[in-house]
């Protein structure tokens, strides 16, 4: 060994214990701050979840004797409980959905009967389904090393956009395991079927991951895709087991028993050890009583987190959006400055950064080079970036599901993980932090899908056609099929002829609809900074312009118009020309101390009104087309920090467009007569906060699927109204189902409020009081007492 | 019901409404009218033959009267035969088909060796997006027999019996050893494809051989007139333009209203379409045969990029002689442009003949002409240098011994 060489490696020792001075582990982290009395008065609970002990099952004795080889050869001699149960069930024939938390083993649950049967017969085939291409990569990369480890010839794939065609043939006729997604099941792979004759008369399995990401609009859409899944099967004979993981969710197995429609098999019961676990909600303090503000959740979690990564304990932190992960990003560096602390000790993760960018951010994850790391909710979906050790929450992830989820991505099998929930002031963020049982206690949210909603349902029903005949007796989810079709045929776009529905126009359907309801257009970052000219005659620095990122349309008006401070990787951009027509924003890196903020404006037109009624004492429903514009008309310069508006500018972007349908609801004159404007206000927006939160029970969607606006005099109607439109351009008929069960919706509403233990209003039922005013419940009440 | 019925009948024009929108924005209005209003055209497209074609025009009942029919003549089979000279062939259906032509015609596979053993066909459909909603529902397919060209054309009258149409195409297309087609590879053939897995769950038996003549076409007459459509060819190669043809958008919707309604006046235009499409294949095959066949005689294309491009498939099947004449022709009669593209394997041509002088002058012209790209000069003088050091060799030993010149290497 030269000496130089020994240098390195005494230097690299060394740096390991600069970087990480004071290696404290955790614990002691933890013991410090259950000391610290400043520190315990922000907190509003301190809960603290015991280890529990690994549960083992032996192999199962048919399980390919190579596999098992594999697997001791790992030092895998057992399975966890789950895994075998899994194994087991799936062996069986049975349809199953596994329900763990995160690290527990899940995709062994389905790697391991897929590689049982390939060992076994090397024309067996099965199809993998994520819901995004990121996830698809990594799965593949994990497959193929299980693969070599198992000797097994095995061809695994991934078929998405960005396969190339040239290769394409081959995956269809040769790949074992094909690994896709929704989007492309429903337009590639579904309506070419007969390309893929070698798979589909050979599937024996079909994995969905995710199942709890398949829900709301999209996951209807995706029901009707496994429904046409299915039917194609069926044709060529095949007749493959699902199993599907999700993350906690209330319904897993009715979920899954919507998207597989047949019984399914729920194994829950993790066997895998998971440490011990602290789970901490905290309130930042008061800094102005008369106003109620508090200090901003995003300087308390910048300290939680600071303090953890000084200790090496490596920490992820989950901002809202993407602009506070940025700011999160900046703070944190300027806490550990180079050259004492390297570079990369916390990188930044969101939508927006390039797909190599996003794979070493999760290599360093996993090597432990990457210490730190801050992410908007990108990294809550099953990204392997192994466990970390402490989660800090900045603000309310907005449901209870994705609060366990981004919670679970610190817990180690064997050591303590620690989780800080950091409230923000929100209402909804202030009833959390006060009501930690509402998260800790109370079951997360039901994964709701509707594939039989028409609008859905039709599309998919056009497709199915497409791709095989339908029968005149078949059922395509609902039992209406026979009128469906025959409505079709009358139309000419299906064409009866013994007995069976041919597709008869020019169209490819699965083209027509989108399962998603977000844009591919997105607006590109282009750095024109590009280093300064040094030396005449060299060829790389001619300012070549370098795409750093990309972002859609809506967010770019708020983000990417001209003058904004636009941060990424923490370095700040200021955007010199936004080109909206080519979808260009250019910027330039520049030093600044403040950060813009733009202001975004809701207006709602009516076009069309299809249908209105009187409801009880005077107040009107209706439903009809609408035009939801949104436009950014002014931004604010806010300094870092202290967060002062120390400027401002105007914003000259054309108006978005959303044309939809909506529901809406305006009231008499006479009920709110007499009411200052104000309470008129406040009520209107109370009756939408509640009606909002409820409608998507009824019309089992997301509630991201559903928008609202509420104006205190309507062009349209001339009263005070309040509008809950579809946020699927075009709609997908959440407004009419709305407009006919109008009634129920009000008599939930009414019983919610009388039930709602607060006495003012809460973020649970009308918003909270103290933002909304001391008068919202009550007046809320009496309009509801009307209707 | 009837609610539901009226729910459905929303979504489908809302559907309709966007897909319209869609449409229009695309096109720009460039596709005149509904494409659901199908005109049919009923002036005869054959009678420009110079032969009353028509006549000849047998539904062919006495034919496939032999063949078993299913009783509602779920399928049709129409077949006219015309003489070789009425159609104006001089290579294809003459004599022997040596496999370097059937090379230059785009064949890919094993050549067959007679011209009688070529199916030459083309597919009417119900779009062109492909996929497994996309039918064929006519076919036209022609082989030579007896100095005749005998286009059997097969229409398939009822949808849902496709099983037995496409079980009738699979023998049909059996007994051939090759087809013919144009842009058949990546459009007719896998259509085929996908309808005999759909249909009868079988592989399509001809498509390893098979001559797509859109590739030959382009690389003659691309260059002179922009597109190498078949519409396109028939006005300048043969000189023979359509009139009162059913514009191809409007096919399958001819097609769709012909299951509805049953009138055969309504599928008239598609048939008369589809043998027009066979007929013309059959010819631009011919013509480009012929252009092959005069080049090989010294009589290169009179256009300098097709001479080019006959030149370097020339080079590809070994004719050297051949290849050589065009790269000659196309270099004469071609722009500085062309020279630069041609000059390399010219020149190589040239050094194989032992004309190493005639290279060398013809690249230092277009060198002193100061044409063609940085890199392009770079690999020409470095041909040059070559050159020279070859002639230098030459010079140098009293025999130009290649084993010599590799010892002193």
């Amino acid at each position: 060994m030269t000496l130089e060489r020994t240098f390195h490696i005494v230097l690299g020792l060394m740096r390991t214990s600069v970087r990480f001075p004071a290696r404290t582990s955790l614990e002691q982290i933890l013991d410090t701050l259950a000391a610290d009395r400043d520190f315990q008065e922000l907190v509003t609970r301190w809960e603290r979840m015991p280890a529990r002990p690994a549960r083992y099952a032996a192999f199962p004795e048919w399980l390919e004797g190579r596999i098992t080889a594999a697997l001791r050869r790992r030092g895998i001699n057992e399975l966890y409980s789950h895994q075998a149960a899994a194994l087991e069930s799936t062996h069986a024939g049975r349809h199953t959905v596994v329900v763990t938390p995160t690290a527990s083993g899940k995709t062994l649950c389905y790697n391991l009967p897929v590689l049982d049967a390939i060992a076994k017969d090397p024309s067996a085939r099965a199809l993998y389904i994520f819901p995004t291409k990121a996830l698809s990569q990594d799965q593949l990369a994990e497959l193929e090393r299980e693969s070599t480890d198992i000797d097994i010839e095995l061809k695994t794939y991934t078929y998405d956009g960005d396969t190339p065609p040239a290769v394409r043939a081959a995956i269809r006729s040769a790949g074992h395991v094909v690994i896709t997604n929704p989007d492309m099941l429903h337009t590639g792979i579904l309506p070419h079927h007969t390309k893929w004759v070698k798979l589909f008369e050979n599937l024996r399995f079909v994995v969905l991951d995710e199942l709890h990401t398949y829900r709301g609009v999209f996951g209807s859409h995706v029901a009707n895709v496994l429904r046409r899944l299915r039917r194609i099967c069926e044709f060529y004979g095949s007749h493959p087991v699902f199993i599907c993981t999700s993350a906690t969710i209330a319904n897993p197995e009715e979920l899954a028993r919507r998207h597989v429609e047949d019984d399914v098999v729920l194994i829950d019961e993790s066997g895998a050890p998971r440490g011990e676990k602290v789970l901490v909600f905290v309130n930042p303090p008061v800094v102005n009583r008369n106003l109620g503000v508090r200090r901003s959740a995003l300087l308390t979690g910048r300290d939680i987190a600071a303090t953890l990564l000084a200790s090496g304990v490596q920490t992820i932190a989950f901002a809202r959006s993407r602009v506070e992960t940025e700011l999160l990003l900046t703070y944190l560096r300027s806490r550990f400055p180079q050259p004492q602390w390297p570079q990369d000790l916390i990188r930044g993760y969101r939508g927006g950064y390039l797909p190599s960018e996003r794979r070493a951010i999760e290599r360093g994850l996993r090597d432990g080079s990457v210490r730190g790391v801050v992410s908007t909710n990108a990294l809550e979906l099953g990204i392997d970036i192994g466990a970390l050790q402490a989660a800090v929450l900045l603000g309310y992830p907005g449901t209870v599901a994705s609060t366990w989820q981004q919670m679970g991505r610190a817990g180690r099998r064997e050591d303590l993980s620690a989780a800080f929930l950091v409230a923000t002031s929100s209402p909804i963020d202030q009833y959390v932090v006060q009501h930690p049982e509402y998260v800790l206690d109370r079951s997360p949210e039901a994964g709701l899908v509707n594939p039989d909603n028409l609008h859905v349902l039709v599309h998919h029903l056009k497709c199915a056609a497409f791709e095989i005949p339908f029968e005149q007796r078949e059922r395509f989810g609902t039992e209406d099929t026979p009128g469906v079709l025959a409505y079709l045929d009358e139309q000419g776009v299906l064409h009866e002829a013994g007995g069976k529905y041919h597709w008869s126009d020019q169209a490819f359907p699965a083209e027509t609809t989108s399962l998603r309801t977000a844009t591919n257009d997105n607006v590109v970052i282009v750095d024109t900074t590009g280093p300064a000219p040094r030396t005449v005659g060299s060829e790389h620095h001619d300012g070549k312009a370098k795409v750093i990122g990309e972002i859609d349309r809506f967010a770019a008006q708020v983000l990417l118009h001209e003058q904004a401070i636009y941060l990424h990787e923490s370095k700040q951009f200021q955007v010199e020309r936004l080109d909206w027509d080519n979808a260009k924003a250019y910027v330039r890196e520049v030093k600044v101390d403040y950060y813009t903020q733009a202001e975004l404006a809701v207006r709602i037109r009516v076009i069309d009104e299809f249908d209105r009624r009187s409801a009880s004492r005077g107040f009107d429903l209706a439903h009809g087309e609408v035009l939801v514009s949104t436009l950014t008309t002014i931004f604010k310069k806010l300094t870092m920090y202290t967060h002062e508006n120390v400027g401002w500018g105007k914003i000259h972007l054309p108006e978005q467009e959303l044309q939809t349908t909506s529901f809406w609801c305006s009231l008499p004159e006479r009920v709110v007569a007499g009411w200052p404007r104000e309470r008129i206000e406040i009520a209107l927006a109370g009756l939408g906060n509640l009606l909002h939160g409820l409608a998507p029970l009824l019309l089992m969607c997301d509630p991201h699927d559903l928008g609202l606006a509420v104006e205190v005099r309507s062009p349209h109607t001339e009263r005070p109204t309040i509008y809950l439109f579809d946020m699927t351009p075009g709609g997908i008929g959440f407004a009419e189902r709305l407009f006919s069960s109008a009634p129920v919706l009000f008599d939930r509403a009414r019983e919610h409020l009388a039930s709602c233990g607060c006495q003012t209003g809460c973020p649970s039922c009308v918003g909270p009081a103290y933002a909304l005013g001391a008068e919202v419940r009550e007046s809320v009440a009496h309009l509801l007492s009307l209707a | 019901m009837n609610d539901l019925r009226a729910r459905i009948a929303e979504i489908i024009a809302r559907d309709r409404a966007r897909h319209a929108r869609a449409e229009g924005a695309d096109s720009a209005g460039a596709r005149g009218g509904s494409p659901r209003r199908a005109s049919a055209p009923s002036a005869p497209v054959l009678s420009s033959l110079g032969h009353d074609a028509e006549a000849r025009v047998a539904s062919s009942e006495e034919r496939t009267a032999a063949e078993k029919r299913p009783p509602a003549a779920a399928f049709e089979v129409r077949e006219q035969r015309i003489a070789l000279d009425d159609l104006g062939l001089e290579v294809v259906g003459r004599g022997a088909c040596d496999a370097l032509l059937l090379a230059h015609l785009g064949l890919k596979g094993e050549p067959p060796r007679d011209w009688t053993d070529i199916l030459f066909l083309d597919t009417e459909t119900t779009g062109l997006a492909g996929g497994t909603g996309t039918y064929v529902f006519l076919i036209g397919l022609a082989h030579i027999a007896n100095g005749e060209l005998v286009l059997r054309q097969h229409l398939l009258r009822d949808i849902s019996a496709e099983n037995e149409f496409v079980e009738h195409l699979k023998r049909e297309l059996e007994p051939y050893r090759a087809c013919a087609s144009y842009n058949g590879k990546t459009f007719d053939i896998p259509l085929l494809r996908t309808r005999f897995v759909m249909a009868i769950r079988s592989e399509l038996t001809v498509d390893e051989s098979h001559l797509d003549l859109l590739h030959p076409a382009r690389r003659l007459w691309k260059d002179r007139f922009g597109s190498t459509t078949l519409r396109q060819l028939e006005d300048s190669i043969l000189d023979d333009g359509r009139v009162a043809d059913i514009p191809g958008s409007c096919i399958p919707d001819a097609y769709f209203h012909y299951l509805r309604r049953g009138d055969e006046a309504i599928i008239a235009p598609v048939i008369t379409h589809n043998a027009r499409d066979v007929i013309s294949l059959v010819r631009i095959a011919d013509r480009v045969a012929g252009a092959v066949l005069d080049a090989r005689t010294g009589n290169a294309p009179a256009h300098a990029p097709a001479s080019f491009a006959l030149a370097r498939v020339f080079e590809r099947t070994g004719e050297l002689e051949a290849a050589f004449g065009c790269y000659e022709s196309a270099y004469y009669d071609g722009d500085n442009e062309l020279r630069v593209r041609l000059a390399l394997p010219y020149a190589r041509a040239l050094e194989r003949r032992g004309e190493r002088d005639r290279a060398v002058q013809m690249l230092e012209t277009l060198l002193a002409l100061g044409l063609g790209s940085v890199r392009w000069r770079e690999q020409v003088e470095s041909r040059l240098r070559r050159l020279a050091r070859r002639k230098a060799m030459k010079k140098a030993g009293p025999r130009a011994d290649p084993a010599f010149a590799n010892a002193t290497a």
